[in-house]
Order: C-alpha cells, then structure tokens, then sequence
C-alpha cells in the first residue's frame, strides 16, 4: 500500500510540471503564436532559480526561498520569452524556426553560465521543501497519504494555476481577447483590440508559466541540475495537443504523462512490474509512444486555435 | 549583374551574411564581457585558429563537416518540399547504430564492400525512422515537428539500449570498435591533410550534395516536391500525390541523416556510441546550416564547412580559458537572425518597390 | 453645408502600388451613399483608412466640420463610426453575443457581466428588426443572421456612420431585399450610410448619392436619382462597354460528361450536393447559376476529384471516373480552371513557365527518364503567353506571385485550354478580373465552344451566365432546380430560380 501512495507522490512530482508547462504552451498558442521553445525557457528558468538557491540557500526559511527561486525562475523565463516574442510578433519570423533558436541557446548557455559563474556546469542544491506531512490534511485516510503527504508546495501551486488559468482564458475580458487573437485576429483588430500586446501577453504569460515549470520539474526530483530537463518542453507540447487546447483536458493528460513517466523511472521499485521482466527501456519509451498515438487519433479534427502560427498582418483582408 | 542583385536569391543570401555577423557580434560582446583581457586573443582565435593550423586544420574542419552538412542536407532538403525535419538526432544516431552493428558483426563481407554495406544500412534505417512522422503528416495530419521530437527520445532511448545489448564495451562503457575492414578508406587524405582525421567521407557528402542538387532542379521528382512544398494543395489540384511526396520527402531527408551517422561512427577516429541521455547535437546543428544556406545544397555544403569551422575554432579557444559553448551560443544567435530574416528581406525589398510600381501601372493601361 | 463625414484629399501607398490617389469624399447625415468602382479601385482601401485601420499618407478626415485623427477602430468607434465587412469578422467558435462585445465587453472585477450586454442587444434587435439567437455558436448559424450580428456590433457601440462593404455578395436575393429595407431604416432614424459596391441595381434601389472611383483616383459624385446605370457604369469603367458578347447559335453533339444522382458531403452532415445528373455535349456551354454556398463549389470539386463522392456517377468521354484519381481525371481530359487560382490554380512562387507546365511537365516531349528539359518547357511558355497575350515582367522568368490577377488567369486559361481537354470546366474565370480580359476571356471561351469543346461554365455574375451560356441549369441548395434557354428566359426568373421559387410561384 506504501508502494502505491509512493507512486502516487511521484506521479504529482511528474504531473505538475507538464501542467503548468503545457498551459504555458495554452496561453501562447491561444494568443496566436506557436512557443515550441517551452524546453528551452524551463532551462532559463530552471538555471536561474537553481542557481539562486545554490548561492542563497539559507538565506531565508525554506519555503520562503523556494517562493524567491519561484519568482526569479518565472522572471527569467519571462524575460528570455520575450525574444521569441519580438521575433514571432514584430518580426512575423517562422515562429519554429524562432522557437528552435531558443532551444538551441539555452542548454549552451546554462553550461556557460555555470561553468562561467558558478565554477561547473552541475550546479547543486538543497532540497530543504519536502513538507512529510502537512497538518490535519495529511491525517485523512486515503486521501492524506497521496496528496498531503511527502509533498511540496509546488505541487498546490500549480493546482492553483490551472484554475487560475481557467478563469482568466474563460471568464475575463482579457481572456475573451485573447482567444479573439487566436482564432481570428482580424476580428480583434477591427474591435479595436491590439493583436499585438495581447499575443505579447500570451507569449510573455508562456515564458513566466515555462520558467516556474522547469524549477518545479528540478527541485523534487534531484539535487543537481545539469543544464537538462529530459524533453519536458516538448512532452508538455503533446500534453497541450492531447489535452485539445483545454486548460482541465490538460490536466488529466498531464496526469495520465505524469504517471507513465513514474512508472517508467520506478518500475525496478515496484514487484509486480519487475517480475514481468520488461526491460526498463519499454517504459522509458512509452510516453513517447503513447504521445504519437494520440496525435494519430487527435490530428484529424484539431481544435487547435484557428490563426496559430500566423504572423498577423494588418494588410491582409 | 542587375539582374543578379535585384534577384530573390542575392537578398536572402545579403540576409543569410547578415545573420552570420550579427551571430559573431553577439559572441563576441559575450566574451568581451566575460572575460575582457583575453576576449580579442579568444575571438581572433575563433576566427583564424584554425586556418593557422595549416592543413590540418583544414582537414579537421572538412571532417567535422561531413555530418553537419548530411543532417543540412536533411532538413534543407525536407523545407523544400514544405515540411520541417526536425528528427534529424533520432535519424542520425539510429544510422549510426546500424553501421555500427554491421561494422562490428558482418565481418564476412570482404574489405571493400563491408564499409559500403555498413553506409548503406546506416541509409536504410534512417531512411525507415522517417517513415512514421511522414506517413502521421501525410494520412493524419499530424505535424512533423512534434512526432519528429517523439522519434528523437524513442531513438535516443532504443539505441542506448540495443547498444548495451549486442555492441557493447562494458569497460569502456560505450560501443564496441568497428572491424577494421569496416573503416571508410582514408583515400590518402590522410597525407595531405596531415594530422587529421580526414577520409573519403567528405566525398560521399559531396557526391550527396550534387546528388540532392540534381534532384531538386533536374527532375520531375524534384519539380513536385518543391510544388509541394510551396503549394500542396495547388499540386494536388495538378494531379500530383502530395501524400506520396510527403513520405518520400521524410524518408529521404531521413536517409540523409542516417548516413551523416554512419560517415561519423565509421570514421575509426576514437569516435564511439556512449550511452548517455543526450540527443546528437549533429542532428540539431543540421538546422543552421540548412537555413544558412537558405535550403540550397550548394549553400548548405558551404554553410556546413562554415559552421565547422567555427566549431573547430571553438575549440581551439579553449587554450584561451574560454568556454566552448559559446560556439552553440553564436549559432543559435545565427539561427534566431535567419527567423528574422523575412523582415529584412521586407525592408530589402522596399528599396525595390519603385521598380515594382512601374510594372505595375504598365500591366495596368492593357 | 456641413457633412457629417468628410475625406479630403486622401492618399494611402502600399509597396508599389498608389491605393487612392487624392481622393476627397463628402458624406451628408442621414444619407446613404453607395462607393461605385471596380475590383481594386481603391474603394476597401478608403473605407479601412476611414476606420482607422490604415493610415493615410496625405489628407484629413473631417467629422461635423471639426478635423478629427483616426489612429485606429478605437479612435473611430469613439467617433461614432462603425464598418460590417465583406468577409465577416466574427471569431467562428465564440457566441453570438461575445462576437457583439468583444472589444467593448463590461467586467466586474474583471470578469465578463453578460446580463446588461444582453438587455441591449435584444432591445436593439427588436428595434431594427435584426433577428438573432445571441446564445448560438457563430459557425452554426446563417450568413444572413451572421451579417445581421455584424450590423448589431456597431449599433451595440451607439455609431451613426455605418460603412457596409459589399454587404450583399454572400446574401441571397430575399436577404438583400431585408437588408436594403434595414439599411432604409437605419437612415431614416439619422444613421448615415456609406456603402460599397460594385453593382448597379442595388445603387438604384436604396442610395441617394453615389461616387466613383477608379483606378485610385476619384472620378465624381452623382445623385442616383437623375443619374442612368450607363452613366454610372462608364464612369466606372471609363468607356463605353458592349454588355453583350457576339455569339452564334451552339452545334451540339456527343455527350462527353455524365453525371447521375451525384451525391457529395461530409460524414454525418447534410448533402452539399444532392442528388444531382446532368449532361455536357461537345460543342455547348452548360452553365450551372446559383447564388454563391449553394453547392456549385463542391460539385466542381467532385468533378475534379478534389473531394470524393458519397454516391452516383460521373462519366467522362464513357470512362468511369467517380473515384479515379486527379491525375487519371485530367489524362482521360478534364481541364479545369478553378475558382481560387492562387489556393489551386498556381504556384505562386514558381516561374510562369513551370505553371504553364503544370499539367504536362511528365509528358514525354519534356520528361526524359525523370529529368525534365527545362529548355523545352521555357519554349512552350514562351508560345502560349505569346499566343494568350499573358503579361508579365520577365516573360517565362517571372516569379507568377509578381504577375495581376487578370495576366494570372490568363495563364491559366491558356494552359487549361491548350492541354486540349474533352471538357473545361470554368469556375468564376473573370472573377476580379478588369473588364478588358473579361472581354478576352468570354471570346476564348465561345472560340474554343464553336471549335466543338464541351464547357461547363460556373459563374455567380447574371450578365455572364445570360450572355455565354446555351443551356442553364440553376443550382439551389445542393439540387438542379430548373433547366433554362437563356433566349427564353429573362435575368429576373433566372433570379427567381436561383432564389428558390419553384416555376409554378412566378405566376
């Protein structure tokens, strides 16, 4: 039963940053302009607030600092976001294209920087957030163990930000906007909205959400960030396609990724997996597997934002 | 000679220039900023290193070549037809593995034919590993990007493990050595290009260029990919089969990538399958260098030698204390300039619009 | 006399072209006052600039008088002025009440209050008898409610200058009847009206004055009333133009093209196509009218064999074609011009020489083993543009993107016509296109009928349809409604027809 609760910890672990990664994917591409540079701003992000901690790490109670790295991991995605932006939105550049530079500075320039600043490209840190068990919540039978216990903050964040995110695309004016960008800009301009800032806001909201996401992915599952996340970027982008552009579809993809992911990184853990003898590498290789099968069945009638990818320009008609 | 500067062709190759010296400038604040008294030593460094190593420094810029200018190939050759190969590490390191194997296990070919066989099965399977996103992209409209990415961690994680199940040097903890029957010919390059590694590798890369080159502009194959890709439902309106030509496309950039594998792991330079959890970064770098050389074999093949260079140049920096990293980072500034560069053609092309206008109010008194 | 709007001496550029030149427009309150010019005179460009979504190089705009800066819609909509265009600007999957507030939504604490958006719009609706479902999905209702949300969106921000473009391209004639009443309406209650459009019947029906552009350059103003649709006309096109095409009674002979109970559609949706035969001879002009989104469009692309069939037939020369492929369809002879000649008709980025080549470049006098004679094929380019008087800056060299629209479909006609197909299917071939090449192209067409080919001719223009069919079938709702002689038909019954009354309501 232990295993099981044990499982369903680390498949939050795994879940939480794909959700926030793919809803930064959500809001960029709801606005119009494809971000495939998610890998590339977790990175970013993952870098500076690893970094911070690496420095800083007493310099205030725990989880006071994790907040800390939390905003500087989300400033700094937000800020390396912008290039894309500026690229995407001013320059109407391919946005892929764009969107590969990123992908292809950032692991460079994490092991600049660390090597640079900090002396090695492996930089270290302590993980002092895991909360055991949070009071009262953690008691409840069931339900203690897999969500109250052996958890960290992170992970009630994100929660907070799917809903967040549900409401602000839903239930705002500026959500409202936004969509109207995504699906015909056309129509926005002539309402007098600016395309422009808003797309700006979609990527910019991207670039914070896809920085906070790669911290969030580092500090559970290792003391070392060693200018990698392992193709969460892109995992998030299938978990956007799978979850059809809907901030709670998103969701259960995510958990449904997550899961897969925890089983393939525990399965020497678990009794009933390892007697079945399967080579490690199987699961390794499911989550990509089980992504393509979506797209196969998802592709044909995608409910992908109508204008996405489109530079707008005002002369077209 | 008007003409020539007036063409589509001089402004996107005026841009392509630009990107290249905006990528440079950008390195070079960077060094400059993180480490002054050195930074001019460093840059010169970077820019002439290589050349002051005479013909072996040549020669090892020619070799780093061979698979940049493969995975170019690859993805140039798939932008033409409209599609965006970025599955170029899984292509790549999935060929390699199978020249590897071949390399390793069929030692009953006679000398001169195993190497070929290896190539060619490098060809093969990186052929095949295209074969699931074209066909996704041409019967399910799944865009390639991302089923390419899917391709490259399911290679990535497969090859690892076939590697430490049939090929493998547990001491070493990397692919086993290739028989030696296996080696691509040196093809006496190795005299004139002293020093270095250089083999007949950097021929077949040439033979792949001018073949590609053939393709796309001789034939009627060539005539319907590009259709395709500038077009597809205007090539289907024509009768061609877009869905044929989407797989065919994938199939041989994939090809090309495989075989840039091969030509690496057969080098029998000290260059071996480690089993890590990285992607071939030959596979990403194929993207530059097709956008440098805006697509175009030829350009591709000195857009390759170039960004080699700059490797090799990188690396000699090192002597200097400098990271080489920041070789990737210059490249990556040179990939986010060409994104940029249709606002410069756009700001070429106004100068332009006079000329425009006068055609314009010609046709127009019909 | 003070107007309420007025647009002096307006000059908008785009790369290479001169949109409107010097271009100055009076519009009185409670007026309406139709902007008469052919495709590309300039009158979108003016109208864009006057709701500020261009800005002008040269010239002001002036409201009651006052010079006012119109930066952008914002600016205009504050000014009281509002634009339906041609091509709807409604997001597809947004209701029909978030369509009407985007851009002017109320929020408390930031989130949408929908409640007093509603109470407006139902009362405003009511008002101007524009009915609309405000909880429908924007993709699920008629073109007519869909223009009906966009005229809402403009009364819903209070403006009294309303600009219509081309309002009735997409409606059908009972639509365009309700709307010229709402347009009378709307002025009577002092809304002022500026409406663009480029035929002439609708201008007599509702518009007090008119003004002509062509080219860029405004030409005049005239009062509808004392003014004649020739008068009009040649002020638009700047001479006299022969409305009717020279032709001789059609030859008919063998039938070259079968259709039976020709069905076509999406899975699960209703039939686009319903149920549809008919029959093309050698040596006739078959001409299918309808009012635009009546199923014409996916007939030809069945035909074609761009979408596949449900059910029926089709025969070309006595071979089943119904599920053969495109390319089999042209080398049994189907040619083909079709209605979106960038989305089908060209490669806009190849030279002129390789579209000419596009149906014939793997025939055996330029395919040698797979590798094309690129010589062979500028040569045949250069005979047929010379033949077809195709225009274009390098000849054969030129990239087609750089050509006008009317050199480009003549490039098209010439390679459909000259790859000598059993049948020529024609969708829409003057579309945008100036009145000289139409001229060409209706002459080409009843040529290539008196040499014996077999033409099936789609047009939504009445004066086209009457001047160069021999048999008309008109097409409503997906179904072959009538059956007419053009001699023994007039252009009102063919209206009618294509309307949807069935024979006996004439009476």
């Amino acid at each position: 039963m232990d295993l099981f609760y044990f499982v369903i910890q680390q498949t939050w672990t795994f879940s939480i940053p794909l959700l926030i990664v793919a809803l930064a994917g959500l809001f960029s591409e709801r606005s119009g302009v494809i971000n495939i540079a998610l890998e590339g701003i977790m990175l970013i992000g993952a870098l500076f607030g690893v970094s911070y901690l690496h420095v800083f790490g007493n310099l205030l109670p725990p989880q006071l600092n994790l907040i800390v790295a939390l905003l500087i991991a989300g400033g700094t995605g937000m800020l390396f976001s912008l290039l894309h932006a500026f690229a995407a939105i001013h320059m109407k550049a391919d946005q892929t294209i764009s969107g590969t530079a990123l992908n292809t500075f950032a692991p460079a320039f994490c092991i600049f920087f660390g090597r640079l600043v900090l002396g090695t490209q492996q930089i270290s840190f302590e993980n002092l957030f895991r909360i055991d068990h949070i009071p009262v919540l953690g008691s409840i039978p069931f339900i203690g163990p897999m969500f109250f216990q052996n958890t960290y903050m992170t992970t009630f964040l994100g929660i907070i930000i799917l809903f967040i995110s549900y409401i602000l695309i839903y239930k705002t004016k500026f959500g409202l906007r936004l969509r109207a960008c995504g699906e015909l800009p056309q129509a926005a301009d002539s309402a007098g909205i600016s395309v422009y800032k808003m797309r700006y806001a979609g990527v910019l909201i991207s670039g914070l959400l896809a920085g906070l996401g790669g911290l969030i992915l580092v500090i559970p599952t290792s003391t070392i960030f060693n200018a990698t996340v392992a193709g969460y970027g892109f995992l998030a982008l299938a978990v956007l396609i799978f979850g059809q552009w809907k901030p709670f579809k998103i969701f259960f993809a995510a958990l449904f990724f997550g899961f897969m992911k925890t089983i393939a990184a525990t399965s020497n853990a678990i009794p009933f997996l390892l007697n079945l003898g399967i080579p490690s590498v199987v699961y390794k290789i499911i989550p990509y597997i089980a992504t393509l099968i979506v797209l196969a069945f998802v592709s044909k009638n995608s409910a992908a934002p109508r204008a996405e990818g489109e530079p707008f320009d005002k002369g077209k008609r | 000679m008007k003409k020539i500067l007036k063409s589509e062709g001089f402004s996107s190759f005026i841009s392509s220039c630009i990107a290249i010296v905006i990528g440079l400038v950008f390195g070079l604040i960077i060094i400059l900023l993180t480490n002054p008294s050195q930074a001019l030593d460093g840059f010169l460094n970077l820019i002439v290193g290589p050349l002051k190593l005479g013909m072996t420094g040549i020669g090892r810029v020619l070799f780093y070549a061979v698979p940049i200018i493969m995975t170019g190939l690859s993805v140039g050759f798939a932008f033409k037809t409209g599609l965006f190969n970025i599955g170029t590490p899984g292509q790549f390191i999935v060929g390699a593995f199978a020249a590897v194997y071949i390399g390793v296990y069929w030692t009953f070919l006679p000398s001169g034919l195993h190497w070929i066989v290896a190539l060619i099965g490098a060809f093969i399977v990186g052929g095949l590993w295209a074969v699931v996103p074209g066909l996704m992209k041409a019967y399910l409209n799944v865009n390639e990007v991302i089923s390419s990415i899917m391709m490259n961690y399911i290679g990535m994680y497969l090859v690892n493990y076939l590697v430490k199940e049939t090929v493998f040097d547990s001491l070493r903890s990397q692919s086993l050595p290739v028989a030696s029957s296996a080696v691509i010919p040196k093809l006496g390059l190795d005299k004139i290009f002293t020093g270095s590694t250089l083999n007949a590798g950097i021929f077949i890369a040439i033979i792949m260029v001018i073949l590609i080159y053939v393709i796309l502009n001789k034939t009627k194959f060539g005539y319907e990919m590009k259709a395709c890709g500038f077009n597809a439902e205007a090539a289907k309106y024509a009768g061609i089969n877009e869905k044929k030509n989407i797989v065919l496309a994938m199939v041989i950039a994939g090809a090309l990538a495989g075989l840039g594998g091969g030509l690496v792991y057969l080098a029998g330079s000290g260059k071996f399958i480690s089993i890590v959890e990285v992607l071939a970064p030959e596979g990403f770098n194929g993207i530059p260098v097709a956008l440098l050389g805006l697509s175009n074999p030829i350009g591709i093949f000195f857009s390759g030698i170039f960004i080699s260079y700059l490797t090799v140049g990188g690396n000699l920096m090192q002597q200097f204390g400098f990271i080489p990293e920041i070789v990737d980072i210059i490249v990556s500034a040179i990939i986010y300039c060409s994104a940029l560069s249709l606002m410069i053609k756009i700001w070429l092309g106004q100068r332009k619009s006079k000329n425009i206008k006068k055609i314009e109010t010609k046709e127009g008194d019909e | 006399m003070e107007y309420v709007i007025e647009m002096c001496h307006i000059t908008k550029e785009f790369p290479g072209i001169i949109a409107n030149d010097d271009i100055t427009l009076q519009l009185k309150k409670g007026e309406i006052h139709a902007l008469l010019g052919e495709n590309g005179a300039g009158k979108s460009t003016l109208m864009s600039v006057l709701f500020g979504m261009y800005q002008p190089e040269k010239g002001i705009i002036k409201m009651n008088g006052q010079e006012v800066s119109i930066k952008d819609p914002n600016d205009a909509n504050r000014l009281g002025i509002g634009m339906v265009h041609q091509h709807f600007k409604l997001v597809h999957n947004f209701t029909v009440l978030e369509n009407i507030i985007l851009g002017a939504e109320d929020t408390k604490n930031g989130l949408l209050t929908m409640d007093a958006a509603r109470k407006k719009v139902n009362a405003l609706s009511q008002k101007y008898h524009l009915n609309v479902d405000c909880d429908a999905i924007t993709s699920e209702i008629t073109v007519g409610m869909q223009q009906r949300v966009e005229i809402l969106k403009m009364l819903y921000r209070d403006n009294d200058v309303l600009i219509f473009d081309e309002p009735t391209a997409v409606l059908t004639p009972q639509e365009i009847n309700e709307l010229m009443g709402i347009m009378k309406n709307l002025s009577a209650e002092g809304k002022s009206i500026l409406f663009i459009t480029h035929k002439l019947n609708e201008i007599k029906a509702v518009a007090d004055r008119c003004s002509v552009l062509r080219k860029g350059k405004y030409i005049g103003t005239i009062d509808v009333k004392t003014t004649s649709k020739e008068e009009m006309s040649e002020m638009m096109v700047g001479r006299k133009v022969n409305f009717n095409v020279k032709k001789e009674k059609a030859k008919p002979t063998d039938v070259i093209l079968d259709v039976k109970h020709l069905r076509v559609g999406k899975k699960d949706h209703k039939d686009v196509v319903n149920d549809i035969s008919f029959q093309v001879k050698k040596g006739e002009i078959v001409c299918i009218a309808g009012i635009d989104g009546n199923g014409q469009s996916e007939l030809v692309y069945a035909l074609s064999g761009l979408m596949p069939v449900k059910d029926g037939t089709i025969m070309l020369d006595g071979q089943d074609i119904t599920k053969a492929s495109i390319f089999k369809r042209n080398m049994v002879g189907l040619g083909h011009i079709p209605e979106d000649r960038h989305r089908h008709g060209l490669i806009l980025d190849y030279p002129l020489s390789y579209n000419i080549a596009l149906k014939s470049y793997f025939k055996e006098r330029f395919n040698h083993h797979g590798f094309l004679d690129y010589a062979k094929i500028t040569e045949y380019s250069d005979q047929l543009i010379e033949k077809f008087d195709v225009r274009s800056g390098q000849g054969s060299q030129t990239i087609t993107r750089s050509m006008s629209g009317g050199n480009q479909q003549k490039a098209i006609i010439a390679r459909e016509i000259d790859n000598d197909p059993q049948l020529l299917i024609a969708v829409q071939p003057t579309r945008g296109l100036d009145v000289g090449a139409i001229e060409f192209i209706h002459t080409e067409l009843i040529k290539e009928r008196d040499e014996g080919r077999a033409i099936l001719l789609i047009s939504l223009e009445l004066d086209e349809v009457m001047n160069l069919a021999d048999r008309i079938l008109v097409i409503y709702e997906g179904e072959i409604v009538a059956e007419l002689d053009p001699q023994q038909t007039t252009i009102q019954e063919l209206g009618l027809y294509m309307a949807g009354s069935k024979k006996e309501d004439i009476k």
